[in-house]
């Protein structure tokens, strides 16, 4: 693991952007299932903690996303990466949006 | 490994998803796909960011007119549904392009998103002053 495929780190640096976003993803989770009970009920709360696995799903996936990126640079100089990942995080923002808009209408306090 | 994970040689038929994307081109240089990929994931914060905006817009009851908030907080979901879409068409778009060694086209939602949150943030600087 010491060789590096290319000197502007772009492995590595991908290997930080999926890190970020797993963090952002964490933190609104941890967000919605510390504070949503008391605004929106049960349901925040899942969501919440969906969400929190969601993030430490994705953490350790773009570790092995980032090692295999890396074995296959270094052995043939070729990405063996797919898009499957990608579309089921896109996916999931969806399905956060949809549950946004259904639960927006009642979510004010008060 | 399943075949999705395998490195396609160039002889054998590239099977990963989406076809949209690998069943065109040849394999594009290593560096500007892990930089497609960055991109996606930088909408995808985007994303989680406007929608959040938007929910806790009506979560914590931010006190200026019912009406104005609600659209407001709706339009913040809209365009981080919008970003989601961006992040993942975007992403097709760009890698089959670089496959295909043609000109990356610009962000799809661009306008759409610049021009949305200034209308959001007018309103809400509205409805402060106005409360």
């Amino acid at each position: 693991m010491s060789e590096l495929f290319d000197a502007g780190m772009q492995p590595e640096r991908t290997l930080l952007a999926w890190r970020r976003t797993c963090l952002a993803i964490g933190v609104g989770g941890a967000a919605a299932a510390r504070y949503g009970g008391t605004v929106v009920g049960v349901p925040a709360v899942v969501a919440g903690l969906l969400g929190l696995a969601l993030a430490g799903a994705a953490y350790l996936f773009a570790a092995r996303r980032y090692r295999r990126a890396h074995r296959h640079l270094v052995d043939r100089g070729v990405l063996a990466h797919d898009g499957l990942p990608l579309a089921l995080l896109a996916g999931a923002l969806v399905a956060l949006a949809i549950a946004g808009f259904v639960t927006l209408p009642g979510l004010a306090q008060g | 490994m399943t075949p999705a994970e395998k490195p396609a040689p160039a002889s054998s038929p590239d099977r990963r998803f989406p076809r949209g994307v690998y069943a065109h081109g040849t394999e594009p240089d290593a560096r500007f796909s892990l930089a497609n990929e960055r991109t996606f994931l930088a909408w995808i914060r985007t994303s989680l960011a406007l929608m959040a905006g938007g929910l806790a817009l009506e979560a914590f009851s931010v006190p200026i007119d019912e009406t104005l908030r609600i659209v407001a907080a709706g339009a913040l979901l809209a365009l981080g549904l919008a970003a989601a879409v961006q992040a993942w068409l975007g992403w097709m778009r760009s890698e089959r392009a670089m496959r295909e060694e043609r000109p990356l086209a610009p962000p799809a939602i661009g306008p759409v998103l610049v021009v949305g949150l200034i209308a959001v943030m007018i309103a809400l600087a509205v409805g402060l002053a106005t409360r």
